[in-house]
């Protein structure tokens, strides 16, 4: 048993990201060194980005197949695949990050997540948290639904089929032109992270309007391990990936505060000419209705999802509650003093 | 010799086939996307559907493109000795490129393209955007189909090489590479 | 180490003279097998897909298509046979031309394959019937069509961005200048090298004997409109935001077609061929593109990306030493490697080092798009060189373009040592 104890492991792991993206790639470099630390060596993790596999959307199929033990990503990129995949990354008007941590690993969240992607051969854990997610630069203030009605907008996913429901017109634009398209007003805005990775683009030169979110409030990233890979290691080394990855999310989440808060003073004193704002009360009302309407569409068709959103809104009603009369409570107050 | 001859022609049929499809798929294209920037600019009307279906078609020109350049020659080659070879030795060349390098290529994205394919069968994977397209497995089987053209494509350089060194043809004339400019 | 006898290889088995791209996927699949076994190629289906899905690669068909429509209905020859005559007596005035169209196009579109190719079907058969000298002709279409790499909107400024994590914009409006003296010093390096050898680009021949000057320019100008007008309106459907830089292609298909009608050129059948034509090409770019991503595959899963990491760990700390010595080692590898993986593998490590050193990135940026502009050029493997090879007619030797190519480079290395040297004149600094 000695000798096993000594046994050396190396896991491949891929991710969706390029090599040196900000915060997601810190994410994967700081869970593969605090492994191989805590392991001593015995566990190594070498990490493909997205240049050397070339498939940042092959994610899932790479790491079921055994091409990859391990994967780096977000879980909702593969509703196209799997629809109950949906649900583990952010919904719309859904969980903040704390409520959604609270879900995941205390809440049933994780045994539903497995259920999901045990079918396919993988495990999946929470890999990092981006905090809410900022609604997306419009070159025009949004007054009232009228002014939402036929407007051209990349955004993509879930939350580009609600702003469908009230009359946006989802546009794809390969990523590489976003910022010509919306300088030449090809398209009218754009949905894109937060301040950290938004000033990269450099939106913030050529959209005056910065809106807030309600789309992504808590997008949660992901880390995919092929079933197989996990087994071979002993129970340990299990650990301490379970560890890791635990500690690299956290790290993400608040690395994602502290550079969102950074690129937010920056744009706020480079670029005066941003402004934040809120959709208005009737944009969101029409919203939130069509993100009801989705969800019983998807409740409808899949027991699973029914099983996990019935979840996620029963755990959300609790938690919030609570959130209600602390953070809340607290922010609310601060307002009023400061 | 004379099923040779037969053969080669019907491998060179199915390379022009090919080719026919991704003509047909190449002013789809061409349409398609003129079409979506007329609607969007002057009616303000976007389908994600319709965007979708410009890379569909544009990966069926080249992915089925490729065996049809192979039949016509239209594939490039470094020429600093090939054009000063006699018909005999550029067709061992072509002999030993076909078998030792794009049957077997072909051979290897045919074999784990068909996996890619029906794994996005048995999934039903589609687009995950609003008003995407359904059925991704069909595009995603374009891959291997061009692989098997590909192959009997390189067969056919085969065919046509064992024509030459019989005498029957020659690489000049229709077989020269490129000269469309 | 492998990845590295790897290049050797390829290089002996081009010179065979078998397809460039499946070379390249052979000679990939016998080391890849030998190193990494049967299962690497699972990885294929992948980048396949990813190709496919790179919708700014669309471009690269769909410019092709303009320019088959423009040269068969003559309308190319028309456009610069008419610019030509502009330049009255005096010789280059085709390549100037060609140069300048050149210019237009890479400001509508940022994909190599797509402005060669279409730069060669329209000027390269005017040149050769004008009795150009080959290598003249090949490297004025291989340098102008390989503009679009740094005038944007270009693919390599969009990649730096990201990689560099620098504005899109910021970026463009930085490429401007280099790019404008880019082209301008072309321009002079023809206007003088005919000077010397005017037997290498001859004059237009006058129209009719019997015109004055003021009739022919007037008729030249007249000619140029239409075809000119179809570039323009390409363009000025990017900048009024119509189309994005990729769909603008499209229009520049249908616009040729519209033309064709106007001057009574149209046909179904010219369409079909023309679409024939296109396919046919489109198909060797974009083998030549698999070939060469199975190729990177077996070179980076096989420990080449962190060889070369090692490599560049040994550049100099010192600030001149360290631009030299990269711009060098960038310059050298694109011999080999394509842009996309210079651009990933090693500006990463670069950028930390330079940004310590205090060096204003805008700057080190603009320089390594110039130098990576350079790698589409140089031979063995200059992809610009493939693409215009594929389309040429057979007495355009490989040779030829390899020769011809020469003074482009060394104009470019030429522009890339003015920014190093004269940020300012670029309306840049090199600190920050
Ligand atoms: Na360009
Ligand atoms: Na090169």
């Amino acid at each position: 048993t000695q000798a096993l104890a000594q046994e050396r492991f190396t896991l491949r792991l891929a991710e969706t990201w390029g090599p040196n993206f900000p915060i997601f790639g810190d994410t994967t470099k700081r869970f593969a060194e605090n492994v191989e630390k805590m392991s001593d060596g015995r566990l190594r993790i070498r990490i493909d980005s997205a240049n050397k596999h070339k498939a940042p959307l092959g994610v899932f199929d790479m790491v079921k197949a055994g091409q990859y033990d391990m994967g780096h990503s977000a879980s909702y990129y593969w509703k196209g695949k799997v629809p109950e995949t949906l649900f583990f990354t952010s919904m719309p008007f859904g969980m903040i990050a704390t409520e959604q941590y609270a879900w995941f690993y205390h809440g049933g969240g994780m045994e539903l997540m497995q259920e999901v992607y045990e079918p396919h051969n993988m495990l999946s854990f929470p890999g990092g948290n981006t905090g809410v997610q900022m609604g997306g630069w419009f070159r025009k203030e949004i007054n009232s639904l009228e002014d939402l009605q036929g407007l051209k907008m990349r955004i993509p996913g879930f939350a580009g089929e609600v702003f469908a429901e009230v009359g946006v017109n989802p546009t794809n634009i390969a990523p590489g032109e976003l910022y010509t398209a919306l300088e030449r007003n090809t398209i009218d805005a754009v949905e894109w992270v937060g301040p950290a990775l938004d000033l990269r683009l450099g939106f913030q030169q050529i959209a005056d309007y910065y809106y807030t979110g309600w789309h992504e409030p808590a997008t949660e990233l992901q880390f995919l391990i092929n079933k197989d890979s996990w087994e071979e290691l002993p129970a340990d080394l299990q650990e301490i990936m379970r560890v890791a990855m635990r500690a690299s999310a956290y790290d993400m989440l608040i690395q994602s505060q502290h550079a969102n808060a950074e690129a937010w003073a920056s744009i706020k004193e480079e670029y005066p000419n941003v402004q934040i704002k809120q959709f208005p009360d009737d944009v969101f009302d029409a919203m939130y209705a069509a993100n009801k309407k989705l969800l019983d569409e998807a409740a409808a068709e899949s027991d699973m999802a029914a099983k996990i959103i019935k979840s996620q809104e029963e755990y959300k009603e609790k938690s919030r509650a609570y959130t209600d009369i602390s953070e809340r409570a607290y922010l609310n107050t601060m307002a009023e003093v400061e | 010799m004379r099923w040779i001859i037969k053969l080669d022609e019907g491998l060179g049929w199915l390379s022009k086939f090919c080719g026919w499809i991704a003509c047909v798929a190449m002013i789809l294209m061409a349409a398609n996307v003129f079409y979506d920037v007329v609607m969007r600019y002057a009616f303000n009307d976007v389908s994600i559907g319709m965007q979708e279906m410009e890379w569909h078609l544009y990966s069926v020109v080249f992915l089925m493109g490729i065996p049809y350049a192979l039949r016509t020659d239209g594939h490039v080659r470094v020429d600093v000795f090939y054009t000063r070879w006699s018909n005999k030795t550029k067709a061992w060349i072509n002999i030993g490129g076909a078998l030792l390098f794009v049957i077997p290529f072909a051979y290897l994205i045919g074999f784990y393209g068909y996996g890619f394919a029906v794994d996005a069968y048995q999934m039903g994977e589609g687009s995950g955007d609003p008003g995407g397209l359904p059925h991704r497995w069909i595009i995603k089987s374009v891959i291997p189909f061009s692989a098997i053209f590909i192959a009997t494509a390189g067969v056919n350089m085969v065919t046509h090489a064992i024509r030459v060194l019989a005498g029957d043809k020659e690489y000049e004339g229709e077989h020269s590479a490129g000269g469309l400019a | 180490m492998i990845g590295m006898i790897m290049f050797g290889a390829a290089l002996v088995m081009l010179m065979l003279g078998f397809p460039v791209a499946f070379t390249f996927g052979g000679v990939a699949l016998f080391f890849g097998i030998y190193a990494e076994g049967m299962d690497l190629f699972a990885f294929m289906p992948f980048r396949i897909m990813s190709v496919m899905q790179n919708t700014v690669l669309m471009a690269v068909p769909l410019f092709i298509f303009m320019g088959v429509v423009l040269q068969r209905t003559r309308l190319a020859e028309q456009l610069l046979t008419s610019m030509g005559r502009l330049f009255g007596g005096l010789p280059g005035g085709l390549a100037i031309s060609t140069i300048l169209v050149g210019a237009l196009l890479a400001a509508s579109t940022g994909v190599v394959g797509a402005s060669v190719v279409a730069m060669g079907l329209i000027s390269l058969p005017v040149m050769l019937a004008h009795k150009y000298d080959k290598r003249l002709a090949t490297g004025t279409i291989c340098a102008s069509g390989t503009l679009g790499q740094i005038v944007p909107p270009s693919i390599i400024l969009i990649i730096l961005g990201d990689v560099l994590g620098l504005p899109v914009g910021d970026l463009f409006k930085a490429a401007v200048m280099p790019g404008v003296v880019l082209i301008g010093l072309y321009i002079a390096y023809i206007l003088i090298m005919t000077r010397f050898k005017p037997e290498t680009a001859p004059a237009m021949p006058k129209e009719d004997e019997g015109n004055s000057r003021g009739k022919e320019i007037l008729d030249a100008l007249l000619a140029i409109i239409p075809p000119l007008a179809l570039i323009v309106v390409v363009l000025g459907s990017i900048f009024t935001g119509i189309a994005t830089p990729t769909e603008s292609s499209a229009l520049g298909g249908v616009g040729a077609v519209v033309l064709a009608i106007i001057y009574r050129q149209f046909s179904f059948k010219m369409v079909w061929d023309a679409s024939k034509d296109t396919v046919k090409v489109t198909a060797m770019v974009f083998a030549i593109l698999i070939g060469a991503t199975a190729f990177s595959m077996v070179f980076s899963y096989t420990g080449g990306d962190y060889l070369l990491e090692d490599w560049l760990m040994m550049l100099p700390g010192e600030q001149w030493g360290f631009i030299i010595l990269a711009m060098l080692v960038i310059l050298v590898l694109g011999f080999f490697i394509d842009f996309v993986e210079i651009s990933f593998i090693i500006v990463p490590i670069l950028a930390p080092v330079a940004e310590s050193m205090g060096i204003n990135m805008l700057w080190f940026a603009i320089l390594i798009a110039m130098n990576l502009q350079t790698s589409f050029l140089t031979p063995p493997f200059g992809f610009s060189l493939f693409y215009l090879k594929g389309v040429a007619p057979p007495e355009v030797r490989t040779l030829d373009i390899y020769k011809g190519i020469i003074p482009f480079i060394l104009l470019q290395i030429l522009v890339l040592a003015l920014i190093v040297i004269f940020p300012e004149w670029f309306g840049m600094s090199a600190t920050y």
